[in-house]
């Protein structure tokens, strides 16, 4: 039946999550690497964005919550935008290309696609059954 | 032919309110079931007054690990 739904994005899939950083600008890497922090202390990651200044910032699946979480170190944050701001623009945009591909491959498409003023993103998608 | 129609408002913290017009039955939550699972948890799902022009009584099962 027709209905209304509000879902709290969580990032799941790892190519969602690459494709995400991707689109905002950043170079990420897979695999097992090593984010780097204070004075050259490291931990591991699945995934990873060496980042030129400041600390690196790495993603781990947190088995859990069955998704990925930011690891940095914050004390070393240098980036333009505060981490809040960071986490919630990565997580608008995951959640952007999710919805995308998910309708894509069950046949729909987009009708209508705009940002509004207050920075959330109107998606339309349409499909015709017989 | 119906038209199905899918509307999306991904707000600025990434939370995702979703609408489902001209589904009928249960295909329509199968449809998104598979959607929200890649995006997360689901906070709210209420069906629109579409919905209650149906004849058949529909049943929809909400996970329990809703928060």
């Amino acid at each position: 039946m027709s209905h209304f739904s509000t879902v709290k994005t969580q990032l799941r899939k790892k190519e969602f999550l690459k494709q995400a950083l991707i689109d905002l600008g950043y170079v990420p890497q897979e695999g097992e690497n090593l984010v780097r922090g204070y004075r050259g202390q490291t931990v591991k990651a699945e995934m990873t964005v060496e980042m030129k200044q400041g600390g690196d910032i790495g993603f781990r699946f947190n088995e859990g919550t069955k998704s990925y979480e930011l690891v940095t170190d914050l004390d070393l944050w240098k980036q333009s935008i505060p981490v809040e701001r960071f986490l919630a623009q990565l997580t608008q945009r995951y959640a952007l290309n999710t919805i995308l591909e998910s309708t894509t491959k069950e046949g729909f498409q987009v009708s209508e696609q705009k940002r509004n003023i207050d920075g959330s993103i109107e998606l339309v998608v349409t499909r015709w059954d017989p | 032919m119906a038209q199905r129609t899918l509307r999306f408002k991904i707000r600025q913290d990434g939370r995702v309110e979703e609408t489902v017009e001209g589904l009928v039955g249960d295909g329509c939550i199968e449809l998104t079931e598979k959607l929200e699972a890649a995006l997360g948890t689901v906070e709210q799902r209420k069906t629109t007054s579409e919905a209650f022009l149906r004849k058949e009584v529909q049943k929809q099962i909400i996970p329990a690990e809703i928060h």
